[in-house]
């Protein structure tokens, strides 16, 4: 069980990022799940100062896009690219997009976070 | 305006032992702009994990990083067990203390060797690394292993301390304390030492916390966060109090570092004198039920993150883990425009980097 995890709507993620952000919360970082029809993503943050933890929770249809943290958490920015070439995530305005090879090369397999990987036919690199 | 340059530093570097590349922009001998790229050696640590029984992942764990192994395999463990959970005995709480000290003694020593040998200072860079020796040495004798120690097991770990390893331990710690205590002396006073590191790269405390950094990272800027702070395993019984700085240049940084190799001594020894008697491990049985899972611990480079979801079989559903290097990389960005392009490995390097840790 993670504790002091808020559920929360996709457009509803800026705002209340924002508010971590407003109170000097860190950053600490995001998880990505495969839940079959959606990707479920939470964004963990650490309470400054202190070492108390909470975390907001979305979950997004497979094509569906999400907004970028990185216009108010820049960190975010490895790891957003890091689910968008592992999961496809369709995360939107990344401040460095690094084009789906941050980590996977061109002959790396697709998607491979993904339960089940989409194979298409000659497809190469991270997205 | 002076025409600009843009040059790659790394992935092959003389301070950096494993590959990362940065792309820096410059301006007569200004920085003006960094990109980092990494991916040279990622290894999907993470879905290999889905594909293993839970027991066999802690081997897979213990080999994200060969520097703070012993840390990841305790990581694992500890965030498996909050799935089921399980609760480990005092003793085996205190043994996993202990050999996470003794791995933050010898990565703080590699990295302060690293360090001296960065400025030239060779001879300094094998004192260090000689002293270090000696607490691979115990690791080795009480571990088995010097590198991998494979120590932790679900429920507790797998080796106890007999008294004569105790004894040995405690006489070797001393030795170490005094020399790197002497070493220490001369490097954080040395003027050369001083003169490339004090003012630069500078992170401010606000930067240090929105950038999300960690570790020696974070706590050389003034902030007071140490995940040893939460009292897990033997620290809510030990003399603990996080090491903090306020410059936030890399001076500040090295001092920490230097600090906290004094107080992981310290911890050491205190925690080997209060070793509780009992069972080192508990058994575990069956499979943890569907459930998901955090923990942190702190790494010699910083917070170490673990989720874990499982799904009530023998497998995880997934597992994820953000090293302290993949927290630290995005200071660099902010840390090196605006220096001269002399100092960008000392502040390369003041991060202390794994890119082994990063690219899992």
């Amino acid at each position: 069980m993670i504790e002091n995890l808020k559920e929360i709507k996709k457009d509803e993620l800026l705002s209340e990022v924002k508010k971590y952000a407003d109170a000097k919360a860190r950053f600490v970082t995001a998880v990505c799940n495969d839940l079959g029809d959606k990707l479920e993503v939470t964004y963990y943050f650490n309470a400054s100062p202190g070492m108390e933890m909470s975390a907001l929770r979305i979950a997004v249809g497979k094509d569906e896009e999400v907004p970028s943290l990185t216009g108010i958490y820049l960190t975010a920015v490895l790891i957003e690219n890091e689910m968008k070439e592992t999961f496809g995530l369709k995360v939107k305005d990344i401040a460095i997009d690094f084009g789906g090879h941050m980590f996977l090369a061109q002959d790396s397999p697709v998607l491979p976070m993904l339960k089940e990987k989409k194979e298409a036919a000659g497809e190469k690199g991270g997205e | 305006m002076a025409p600009r340059t843009i040059a790659p530093f790394g992935p092959q570097h003389p301070v950096l032992p494993e590959p990362i590349q940065l792309k820096i922009t410059y301006e007569d001998e200004k920085v003006v702009d960094v990109l980092p790229a990494i991916g040279y050696g990622h290894r999907g640590i993470e879905k290999a994990c889905e594909l293993n029984e839970y027991p066999k992942n802690i081997y897979l764990c213990e080999r994200i990083c060969g520097i703070c192994s012993c840390i990841h395999g305790i990581t694992y463990c500890e965030v498996v067990e909050r799935l089921w959970p399980v609760e480990i005995p005092p003793r085996a709480k205190f043994l996993r203390t202990i050999w996470s000290e003794m791995s933050r003694t010898h990565s703080h020593l590699l990295w302060l060797g690293l360090l001296a040998d960065a400025f030239g200072f060779e001879s300094m860079f094998m004192q260090f690394w000689r002293i270090r020796e000696k607490v691979l040495d115990l690791l080795e004798m009480t571990a088995g292993q010097r590198v991998t120690q494979s120590i932790s097991v679900i429920g507790g770990v797998r080796r106890d301390l007999n008294g004569e390893q105790k004894k040995k331990c405690i006489e070797v710690l001393k030795e170490v304390r005094k020399e790197s205590e002497a070493l220490i002396g001369v490097l954080a006073n040395d003027y050369t030492v001083k003169a490339r590191t004090v003012g630069k790269g500078v992170l401010s405390k606000d930067q240090a916390i929105a950038l999300g950094c960690a570790g020696p990272t974070l706590r050389a800027s003034g902030v007071c966060e140490d995940c040893r702070m939460q009292k897990y395993q033997a620290y809510g019984d030990l003399e603990f109090e996080p090491i903090v700085e306020t410059a936030g240049d890399s001076y500040a940084r090295a001092v920490v570092r230097a600090r906290e190799t004094l107080q992981a001594i310290d911890l050491q020894l205190e925690a080997l004198g209060k070793l509780p008697a009992g069972d080192i491990n508990v058994s575990v049985k069956g499979n943890p039920p569907a459930n998901e899972a955090i923990f942190r611990s702190e790494q010699p480079r910083g917070e170490v993150f673990y989720y874990a979801k499982g799904n009530g079989t023998r497998n995880l559903e997934r597992l994820r883990v953000r090293t302290p290097t993949y927290a630290n990389i995005p200071s660099l960005l902010v840390m090196l425009p605006g220096c001269e392009l002399a100092d960008v490995p000392i502040i390369a390097l003041s991060i202390d980097p794994c890119i082994s840790c990063t690219e899992r």
